[in-house]
């Protein structure tokens, strides 16, 4: 057979066309890719009607208005409340990203009970009713015991209803131990109650109204106090508003602000001090303020005659020069800065605004709050202002003789005792105490913690830890499988914000008397419960005086009554401004004097000496020893890591840039000349030890902060949670030390000596 | 030029973005996310391995302490018109028409069930404002519930990138066409996630053809630039900044060259 | 009589050497295919590529290959339209070699797309303006010529000779041939250029980017050019290779020596235009963005401007040099030195097209991207060499590649 061309051909066609005939080959193809395009482990997200629901972000003490857009009975979208007066339409990226702790592998999902070593988080699962009673009856033996005063709570905030209700628990029951975590907030109601008399009051700033803000080391914009009302403010600058900002480290504040007055760290007194000189000097001053409403401005005599040096002779120490040596800053700037502050038609003064761990040092902040007050600038729009805590108009709590002898014991954190007569909260030194009692009388033997993470935010953690390994009983009501509950024996979960009612007491350091109410937005996920309830279950369950305390159906009928008349306007809108409760200048003042009292006559001082209560620049000597390859280390905050409230969810830490954090290591930023002296390159792994700790660190050079100094992110090195923040990074806890003032026990450490080395 | 179809209005989206506002804070990287179901990983630190629509850059001048100033720079994808208008860098090269210029729009499409992940595109693209699917996505727990219906969920294999929140465009015209004016959508009515989020106010979305839209006045700002203009990619993202260092970072310059903008006040 | 598997009147060596020597490459093949099942079956993240590098080393790869098996073509082009013939004592080999090439080449690139089972989008989706589907389209095509061109080849083999079909058949093929090469000649043209295209119309990455004739940026013809300049060399370089294995003869100098020729001037000729193209790019197209010419060469760890001159002097002029003097050619160590520069020079080229391009920071604030391949790449790309050593080994076994073997050892 031969085969000619016209056979070949039509062979090789007959084949080509009989494939393409035959539609098997075609149908596969094609049914492969549709496959590949709808892979069934893609989730196809279902679809229905959009409702949008309002409610309020309580993830960190910013009190954000939010909006909800849930479809059917799930959360699709956060966004922010337009018309919200904290944070005006938009969120942090903790805000945005919350619905991920909504869903998210973090969450405590029922009550539990450890069954693992303490600190193991190996936990079973275990009933609402007998969690209730396994802690119920813990409490109880320790209160027959006599020990009731060994109970104690520690609590994020003391602001709310929620910190109330375990204030009334502690009452009736029979404890003064109700602490609040530490932070700068504690500086701010010590220099309002000394220097206005006002106690236990929110010092807030009006920043939206201010044209002219002189911030010594607040991270406006970095995330500090409450972000979102920051933000908003800072939105609405136009070209009359001035921001100047005082720090160490060019933060995303510092960026943003019209001057960056890099003082060393630790010197913002004698800043703050000499800018009232000038201001005094050149009588800038408000006259009319000094006359009618200040104490102690100039030099007077006491009634027993003994003479007292005022401000306007302190402060002339203080000159532009003399400051200039203090602080690194030219004179001629902080003169400038000076006359610019106070010509300016709204200018305020801030610092370690509401809460800030670098701040809980009396003298600076007495000296910036003097500062507002040389302007007359308090209580009055665009300045400083003083408002009170929300009033709840409840019955009496009920005391048995447990509860009334409890109560009178000497606080387990030694705050308001001789030795810190003038302080409300000072857990920083508790761990020290649980860890230095003898015979095992340990301080505490009972611990409640409510929307606290004691064991990852204060300083030493690996001291922390210790100290609450040594506590007998821990119960923990996180949402969050945070350190804390880590190291709880029950956990009784609270919902997430989402989930449950809630109070939302104004934001301290937000410049409005604003009120929030959170509300649900979609059914509890899983089997948790509102903390409010649980507090009130275990009361109830304790009975006796302890049961009709706490006279209502659950939280939610609690709320009711509490809120009173606020109530429905609270439930209807979201939120209350009370601005009736703002008084005006008459009333700003409760001290003997009736006035501002720029020399605080009631400060209690460490020698109990009068010399020294005004305020001052003293230098604080940061603990850890200073030799050759020393660097100062400081934390800062970032908003795109939460460093205070939740860990940060996955979306957050997706954010963090790779000179940040790297392969699980974080970076601490030091400058270029501080690295040549150490040795060091950008990217290189070093070990920085300091008397509280050691890690490793990768090197980020940064032009932007003072040479000698370390920073290093707050906010990782979490050990709890998921995979998805726990072991990146470190603690700078774990690293810091705190320092307590003399007087009054609260941390004053601005950083810690450390030794960088190349690892 | 190819034709518009008559029956549809012509619209130029786009963005001016304030550098001198931004504060680098990365709201909008989240609310993006959340919005559009961008998946995430435990380990996100290699950003060239990580999905991200809008990128906030952080940039600093180089002048040692304390004169040191930075700048935060947000970037989306540009919606590039092209050296020829429709034709971006990235669209032109895809074999597959798996992204495309929208004429109506303006906007920069993106098809996932099209795209076959042969990555020209992203060598094409001079922003990296494209990103590949490396990994399946995974949302741990029950957070496959939040995520949105209106934006399908990559898979592995695929390129994504920033689309305007083109959804929210078609809902806005779904709406408006319901309620009888199909035509006219409020500059208010679509808005990007981003933008919505931004907390300072640093951008500023609309149609950049529109006198009445803010983008329109502000895209002519002495002071507006944009990224890597040279490149004749002509984005549809403005940016804005009075310092002249960053203008000069926005883009290459030959030695003597100086940024447009500061060109009048040097010579 | 019993027919010999072998071609006729040549000797081969016995099977279990051969198995012998075939089995360092069939472990390679082995490492490479569980390679391919980790990338199919886990997807790209097993490589080392990132949002920076999007084509990484198998891009190169399939640019470098395909252009050294444009062997193929152009000696195609040379035997079958131009009429040179000394060549066809080569083209068979060229065209196995030309096989392996494409064949790798097309299966790296279905390595490397994100969703293979959809890679024929391509061509049902095709968008006529990329560069990419013409590649796709012409790749495709031309690999089918190719094979076409291979079934002759095959038939040839003394015991499928013996199949009066297949007999006819080869016959038959052989008569229409031209027809192929033809065609093939000018999608080879066509495609080689086109990869070239890939590069060269990148107008947001102006380190790879020329301006052009029509729709074409000059890469488009510098890639056709060198790929038709190299391409002979390296079916040379591994024809005489094949020598030095077996021992024997295969090829007369002569042979060579015209390759050599013809390839040291188009070589001299690319060079030159290539030179000109750089110029232009160095003071015109490069410097209108705002990047001077050592923008693209300074502030990183690898690419310096020790790779320009690498690839245009001592990879270029020099070999050129060397081929178009017939001393040089006439020197059997001199010619294949210069042949292995060409090849270097060639694959530095198509290097720095793709990941260079990739590599050369836009933003002033981007850094130089690094990259180093995974395993799974690097084996992957090192299975061309494999294949090429199987698929050679056994046609040079059991085909009659080459007209003048016996002649050369009687
Ligand atoms: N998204 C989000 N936002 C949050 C939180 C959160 O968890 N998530 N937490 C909130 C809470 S509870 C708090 S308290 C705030 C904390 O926020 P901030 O009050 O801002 O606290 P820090 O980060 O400690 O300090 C801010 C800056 O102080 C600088 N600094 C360090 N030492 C000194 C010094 O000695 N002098 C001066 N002048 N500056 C110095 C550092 O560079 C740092 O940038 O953030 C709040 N905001
Ligand atoms: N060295 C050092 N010390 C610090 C700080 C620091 O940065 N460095 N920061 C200081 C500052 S500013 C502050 S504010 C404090 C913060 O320290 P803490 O007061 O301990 O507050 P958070 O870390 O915010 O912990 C709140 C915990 O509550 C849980 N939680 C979240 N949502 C809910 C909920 O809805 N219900 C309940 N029941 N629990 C919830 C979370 O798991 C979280 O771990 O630490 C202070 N101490
Ligand atoms: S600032 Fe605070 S309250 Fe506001 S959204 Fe962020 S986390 Fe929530
Ligand atoms: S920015 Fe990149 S991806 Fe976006 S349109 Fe321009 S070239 Fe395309
Ligand atoms: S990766 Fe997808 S979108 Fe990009 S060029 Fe390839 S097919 Fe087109
Ligand atoms: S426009 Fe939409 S898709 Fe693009 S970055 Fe902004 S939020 Fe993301
Ligand atoms: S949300 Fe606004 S301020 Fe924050 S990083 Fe993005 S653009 Fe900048
Ligand atoms: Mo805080």
């Amino acid at each position: 057979m031969k085969i000619d061309r016209r056979c070949f051909l039509s062979l090789a066609g007959g084949l080509v066309v009989g494939h393409l005939l035959s539609p098997v080959p075609w149908k596969m193809t094609d049914d492969i890719a549709i496959w590949s395009q709808n892979w069934p482990w893609t989730p196809v997200p279902e679809d229905g009607p959009v409702r949008w629901k309002e409610t309020v972000c309580t993830l960190c003490p910013g009190g954000c208005g939010v909006r909800v857009r849930t479809i059917r009975d799930r959360v699709v979208k956060i966004e922010g409340k337009e018309d919200h007066p904290v944070n005006r339409g938009s969120l942090c990226p903790l805000g945005y990203s919350s619905i991920q702790y909504l869903y998210g592998p973090s969450r405590v999902t029922t009550p539990m009970k450890r069954t693992g070593e303490r600190g193991s988080g190996e936990f079973e699962p275990i009933g609402w009713d007998a969690a209730i009673t396994e802690v119920t009856r813990k409490l109880g033996e320790l209160r027959q015991n006599g020990k009731s005063h060994k109970t104690a709570v520690i609590a994020g905030d003391d602001r709310g209803t929620v910190p109330y209700l375990f204030k009334r628990f502690l009452e009736a029951y029979g404890s003064p131990n109700f602490i609040r975590t530490p932070s700068g907030r504690d500086a701010h109601e010590t220099a309002a109650y000394l220097a206005q008399g006002k106690s236990a009051q929110n010092v807030g700033f009006d920043l939206e109204n201010a044209k002219y803000i002189l911030s010594f080391g607040c991270g406006l914009l970095d995330g500090c106090g409450a972000p979102g009302y920051q933000f908003a403010a800072y939105s609405n600058f136009g070209e009359d508003h001035k921001l100047v900002q005082v720090e160490p480290r060019l933060s995303n504040t510092a960026a943003r602000a019209e001057k960056w007055l890099p003082a060393k760290p630790g010197t913002e007194a004698a800043l703050a001090l000499s800018m009232a000189s000038v201001i005094i000097d050149r009588g800038l001053h408000n006259r009319n303020f000094i006359s009618n409403h200040a104490f102690g401005f100039e030099d007077f005599t006491d009634d027993n005659g003994n003479m007292h040096k005022g401000f306007r002779s302190l402060v002339s120490e203080y000159t532009p020069s003399k400051a200039a040596e203090i602080t690194g800053i030219d004179a001629r700037r902080i003169e400038s800065v000076a006359v610019e502050f106070a010509r300016s038609d709204k200018p305020v003064a801030i610092c370690g605004y509401y809460e800030s761990r670098n701040t809980a040092d009396i003298d600076k902040t007495l000296a910036v709050h003097a500062l507002n007050a040389l302007v007359g600038n308090i209580n009055q729009a665009g300045g400083m202002f003083v408002f009170p805590e929300p009033d709840y108009d409840l019955p009496e709590v009920q005391k048995d003789n447990a509860a009334s002898a409890g109560t009178e014991k000497p606080r387990a954190d030694l705050a308001g005792s001789d030795q810190y007569p003038q302080s409300r909260y000072l857990l920083n030194l508790l761990p020290k105490r649980i860890l230095e009692a003898r015979n095992n009388d340990l301080p505490v033997e009972a611990l409640l913690v409510v929307d606290a993470n004691p064991v990852y935010t204060l300083e030493e953690s690996e001291k922390v830890q210790e100290a609450f390994e040594k506590i007998p009983f821990i119960v923990s009501f996180s949402s969050f499988m945070d350190e804390t509950a880590k190291m709880a024996d029950i956990i009784l979960p609270d919902h997430h914000f989402l989930e449950g009612s809630r109070d939302v007491p104004a934001p301290a350091g937000v410049g409005m008397p604003v009120e929030g109410f959170s509300v649900p937005v979609v059914d509890p996920q899983y089997d948790t419960r509102n903390v409010g309830d649980t507090i009130i279950d275990i009361a109830q369950e304790m009975g006796g005086s302890i049961g009709s305390s706490f006279p209502w159906d659950d939280y939610g009928d609690f709320l009711e009554k509490a809120l009173s008349d606020r109530y429905r306007d609270l439930t209807r809108n979201g939120y209350i401004v009370n601005r009736d409760r703002v008084s005006g200048i008459s009333d700003a003042f409760e001290t003997d004097s009736g006035s501002y009292e720029f020399y605080p006559t009631r400060r209690h001082t460490a020698d109990n000496g009068d010399t020294d209560k005004l305020p001052a620049y003293r230098e604080i000597e940061i603990p850890g020893s200073n030799t050759n390859n020393a660097v100062a280390l400081v934390a800062y905050q970032s908003p795109r890591i939460a460093s205070g409230a939740v860990a940060n969810p996955p979306f957050m830490t997706k954010t963090i840039d790779s000179k940040t954090l790297k392969e699980d290591k974080l970076f601490i930023q030091i400058n270029p000349e501080t690295a040549r002296n150490l040795n060091l390159k950008q990217g290189d792994e070093a070990v920085i030890e300091t008397p509280a700790g050691k890690a490793t660190v990768r090197i980020d050079l940064f032009e932007g902060i003072m040479p000698g100094l370390a920073a290093m992110p707050a906010g990782l090195g979490h050990t709890a949670y998921s995979r998805f923040i726990a072991g990146k990074g470190v603690n700078v806890n774990a690293l810091l030390r705190a320092l307590p003032d003399p007087a009054y026990g609260m941390n004053t450490a601005w950083g810690i000596r450390a030794q960088l080395t190349k690892a | 030029m190819q034709k518009i179809p008559s029956h549809t209005k012509a619209r130029h989206f786009g963005m001016v973005i304030d550098v001198d506002k931004c504060t680098g804070c990365a709201s909008c990287m989240v609310a993006c996310y959340s919005e559009n179901n961008v998946s995430f990983r435990d380990e996100e630190s290699a950003k060239m391995l990580s999905l991200n629509w809008i990128m906030v850059y952080k940039l600093t001048n180089g002048e040692s302490f304390p004169d040191t100033e930075v700048c935060y720079l947000p970037q989306p994808c540009m919606h590039c018109d092209g050296k020829e208008f429709g034709k971006p860098p990235c669209v032109s090269v895809c074999p597959a028409v798996a992204t495309d210029f929208d004429w109506p729009t303006g906007i920069v499409s993106q098809i996932y069930t099209r795209c076959f992940g042969c990555r020209y595109c992203m060598a094409a693209c001079p922003y990296h404002a494209r990103q590949f699917n490396w990994w399946d996505p995974v949302w741990p727990a029950d957070m496959e519930k939040y995520l949105s219906p209106n934006v399908s969920a990559r898979t592995r294999g695929v390129v994504e990138k920033c689309s305007f929140c083109y959804h929210r465009f078609q809902l806005a015209r779904q709406k408006a066409y319901h309620e009888g004016r199909p035509e006219e959508i409020g500059e208010d009515e679509y808005q990007t996630a981003c933008t919505q989020a931004c907390p300072s106010g640093a951008i500023t979305f609309g149609d950049l053809d529109n006198p009445e839209h803010e983008v329109y006045k502000l895209k002519q700002d002495r002071y507006a630039f944009r990224l890597l203009e040279r490149l004749n990619t002509n984005p549809s993202v403005y940016y804005i900044s009075k310092r002249k260092w960053v203008h000069r970072m926005a883009d290459n310059y030959l030695e003597g060259e100086v940024p447009a903008a500061f060109a009048e006040n040097e010579a | 009589m019993t027919t010999s598997a072998f071609p006729e009147g040549v000797k081969r060596c016995s099977g279990s050497q051969f198995i012998l020597w075939l089995l360092p490459a069939f472990l390679v093949l082995l490492i490479a295919a569980y390679a391919m099942f980790r990338v199919w079956g886990f997807g790209l993240n097993q490589t080392n590529m990132n949002d920076a590098y999007g084509f990484a080393l198998w891009i190169w790869a399939d640019l470098a290959v395909i252009a050294l098996g444009g062997g193929a073509f152009f000696s195609g082009f040379l035997a079958y339209i131009m009429g040179v013939k000394q060549v066809k004592n080569i083209i068979n080999f060229a065209v196995i070699l030309g096989l392996v090439c494409y064949s790798m080449a097309l299966l790296l690139l279905g390595l490397d797309v994100g969703q293979p089972l959809r890679g024929w989008f391509i061509f049902w989706h095709a968008n006529i303006h990329s560069m990419l589907t013409e590649v796709a389209f012409c790749l495709t095509i031309y690999l089918g010529v190719l094979i076409v061109e291979f079934i002759p080849v095959i038939l040839e083999n003394p015991k499928i000779q013996r199949i009066r079909f297949f007999h006819h058949l080869s016959h038959n093929m052989h008569e229409i041939m031209a027809v192929f090469a033809a065609t093939g000649v000018f999608l080879s043209f066509f495609h080689q250029g086109s990869l070239g295209g890939v590069p060269g119309v990148l107008y947001g990455r102006p380190f790879a980017f020329r301006e052009g004739l029509f729709i074409w940026p000059w890469t488009f013809f510098l890639f056709t050019w060198s790929a038709a300049a190299v391409g002979p060399l390296f079916t040379a370089s591994m024809c005489r290779l094949t020598e030095i294995i077996t021992g024997k003869r295969l090829v007369k100098d002569e042979v060579y020596q015209l390759l050599a020729k013809i390839s040291g001037w188009m070589l001299l000729t690319y060079i030159i235009a290539k030179s000109l193209d750089t110029i232009y790019w160095a003071t015109v197209t490069a410097p209108s963005a705002g990047f001077s010419l050592m923008s693209f060469y300074t502030n990183n760890p690898l690419y310096g401007i020790w790779i320009l001159i690498a690839e245009i002097v001592i990879c270029g002029f020099l070999p050129a040099l060397i081929l178009i003097t017939q001393k040089g050619r006439e020197n059997r160590r001199l010619l294949f030195a210069a042949a292995a520069l060409a090849i270097i020079g060639l694959c530095i080229n198509r290097w720095v097209m793709v990941l260079q391009t990739l590599a050369a920071p836009l933003k002033p604030f981007d850094e130089w991207f690094m990259y180093s391949p995974a395993w799974t790449e690097v084996v992957t790309t090192i299975m061309p060499v494999a294949v090429g050593i199987i698929v050679i080994s056994l046609a040079y076994r059991y085909l009659p590649l080459f007209p003048q073997e016996r002649e050369l050892n009687p």
